[in-house]
């Protein structure tokens, strides 16, 4: 299987796809191994239990615009064991009925779980053909390694190689962007770190905004660092020099200081002038209303017209 | 490791409950024990405590399917189902989807229309390895809160005469963007008639001035769960993981940019109800010296309007302030 994909589709990957994998996966497993019953067992360890791990199949969709694919989401798909193929009726009814909630969205292609492509892949992916010319094979490998950094999700295509005189169908890696929405994003946020869900105070509101911001800093501040460290390497000689990965840096760093434009400057004045202005309505609002409610408590306390006539004081 | 140190103290303070990073064994949440829920379906444990289910759970993953089908709706209101479980006094959610009807305000029995389709979807999953039952509907509310409104409690009524046990979610999407939090609420009825032994105190929401007497009518008639959620370890892992690639657009995201009508009709709304607190303020001056309770009510009007201007600007500075750090303090020489 060859490294890289010569296409040039660039692939867009909304984390709900990632998620539904993840669920199908985790959902079949737990059927096939039920959690045991009796509570001794259950913290027994030491055990290794013979955990099965099932392959789990389904299809992704999304749009294609031009050159960019966006997979928006996904659902599950019937494997036939004997026959090694899909089951074609179920796909064909599961397609309709997601026609009619999401109309812009069609088959890109197909997912399944593993730790890697499989030569019976092909088959299904051949079967694919005739719905989408150049599906894509979405693989999630579901061992959790808790030393990986990078996300165990890989998006193949085929191509046509020659190999040995015969053309024949292989499988070749691309590379993919996470794409998301800003409420895909504050939601999974939301569910990754279990954020405080109820309103709070304004000081818990604050401190949670920032620390979101905070942590995309750090992260930034994290890779700059290594870059930086590299091209260090590079200069003493310890690290090989390559050129197209300096090309990049030096294009990047020309490219700041990011916005400069005069546009840009109006727009941002207009928007900060904005927000100081709503500040102000605020402020105005709390003043008078702090105002209303001390008149009225001078009123109560200072009552000119109460029954027993004239001024009394309220103790 | 002040950082550490720092969250813990920040934890401690706000009352966090840290769940514990689940493991594989712990996975079993997403078992499904068909002859025990059988057996609980029986049982009927709700048919006499109206206020027996107190608590949700939603996964990882009908949450974002939620968001993301009510934010796709825009400005109309959209509408789905949710599958899952019971498990003593929680309904558990563990997945969603979308039914192909729009505007379910004006229509109470938007699920005639849907039935079809919810027999077909229910069938493919059930082949598909999804065992649950339909547990609830979900419906958004596009900028005016997470509440349910008349036709909301007549449908829900109904189901939970019909199809118990059921449960009503509304998700605010437009509110969700512009907090940076998730709105989302999960309620039940209460059957015709009946008194809720003590008045729960529910979380105060900005509602505009055209839904209020709608929500002021109804507002006792049902009572809102308490919502939790959980994900699986494989779901923890690759949403770790998942960080590594999209803080990019935690820092590219703009919630202002986004929202500028939404805003806008708030700040409309507000002046609204300032007009028309102080029209009952006049009133109640030129007329004899009422009981003081309508001084109270009055106040409390005042203080209200207060409250959400307070809570737009917050808002708005929250977005200008991630813009002024990342324009001007990082990206600038």
């Amino acid at each position: 299987m060859a490294s890289s994909s010569s296409s040039g589709l660039t692939f867009k990957l909304h984390p709900l796809v990632i998620v539904n994998i993840s669920d199908h996966y985790t959902r079949v497993k737990s059927q096939l191994n039920p959690p045991p019953l009796t509570s001794t067992s259950a913290t027994v360890n030491g055990v290794e239990n013979q955990q099965q791990a099932p392959r789990v199949y389904g299809c992704v969709i999304g749009v294609q615009r031009g050159r960019t694919v966006e997979i928006f989401n996904s659902f599950e798909l019937l494997y036939d064991p004997s026959t090694h193929s899909l089951d074609r009726p179920f796909l064909k009814k599961k397609q309709e009925l997601y026609k009619k909630v999401f109309p812009h969205f069609y088959i890109l292609g197909w997912y399944s779980t593993g730790s890697d492509a499989q030569e019976s892949d092909m088959h299904i992916h051949r079967a694919l053909m005739d719905i989408n010319e150049s599906p894509l094979y979405v693989l999630l490998n579901p061992a959790i390694n808790p030393t990986q950094k990078d996300l165990p999700v890989t998006i193949y295509e085929s191509e046509l190689h020659v190999i040995d005189g015969i053309p024949q169908l292989i499988f070749v890696r691309s590379s993919y962007t996470i794409e998301t929405v800003e409420a895909e994003r504050i939601s999974v946020d939301h569910v990754a770190h279990l954020k405080p869900s109820d309103g709070g105070s304004a000081a818990t509101q604050l401190a949670a905004h920032l620390t979101g911001i905070h942590s995309a800093i750090k992260m930034l501040n994290s890779r700059i660092r290594v870059l930086h460290h590299y091209l260090v390497g590079m200069q003493k000689g310890d690290i090989p020099c390559e050129n197209s990965l300096l090309r990049q840096v030096s294009s990047l760093l020309r490219r700041l200081p990011a916005i400069e434009s005069e546009k840009f400057q109006d727009d941002f004045l207009m928007e900060y002038n904005d927000t100081l202005l709503i500040t102000y309505l605020a402020m105005f609002t709390n003043c008078s209303s702090t105002m209303n409610e001390l008149v009225d408590k001078f009123n109560t306390a200072y009552d000119r017209h109460s029954r027993r006539g004239g001024r009394t004081a309220f103790i | 490791m002040d950082s550490a140190i720092a969250q813990k103290t920040w934890e401690l303070e706000n009352n966090i409950l840290t769940v514990e990073t689940p493991d594989p064994s712990s996975d079993s949440i997403f078992y499904y024990d068909e002859a025990a829920q059988a057996k609980f379906q029986q049982e009927k444990p709700w048919a006499n405590d109206p206020h027996y289910f107190k608590r949700v759970k939603i996964s990882a993953l009908a949450l974002l399917k939620m968001v993301v089908h009510a934010r796709s709706g825009g400005t109309i209101e959209v509408m789905g189902l949710m599958q899952g479980k019971t498990d003593g006094d929680a309904i558990i959610v563990m997945d969603a989807f979308a039914l192909p009807v729009e505007g379910t305000e004006t229509r109470v029995n938007a699920q005639a229309d849907a039935y079809e389709y919810m027999v077909d979807y229910s069938q493919t999953n059930k082949q598909a390895g999804r065992l649950e039952n339909v547990v609830g509907w979900y419906h958004s509310h596009p900028g005016y809160g997470c509440w349910l409104s008349g036709i909301d409690v007549s449908t829900q009524m109904l189901n939970q005469q019909f199809q118990e046990p059921f449960l009503a979610v509304v998700i605010d999407p437009t509110r969700t963007v512009s907090a940076g939090k998730v709105e989302i609420g999960a309620f039940r009825t209460y059957p015709e008639g009946y008194k809720p032994p003590d008045d729960p105190i529910s979380e105060y929401q900005t509602i505009p001035l055209n839904k209020i007497e709608d929500f002021g009518v109804h507002c006792k008639q049902y009572y809102a769960l308490d919502i939790t959620y959980f994900k699986s370890s494989l779901d923890c892992h690759l949403l770790d993981l998942l960080w590594n690639k999209y803080w990019v657009n935690t820092l590219s995201s703009s919630p202002l940019l986004g929202n500028g009508d939404y805003v806008a009709g708030q700040i409309s709304d507000l002046a609204e109800k300032l007009e028309q607190a102080e029209n009952q303020l006049a009133h109640s001056r030129i007329g004899p010296l009422g009981p003081p309770r309508k001084k109270l009510q009055e106040e409390s009007q005042l203080a209200k309007i207060t409250r959400d201007s307070a809570k737009i600007t917050v808002e708005q500075v929250h977005g200008l302030m991630s813009q002024v750090t990342l324009l001007f303090q990082i990206f600038r020489t």
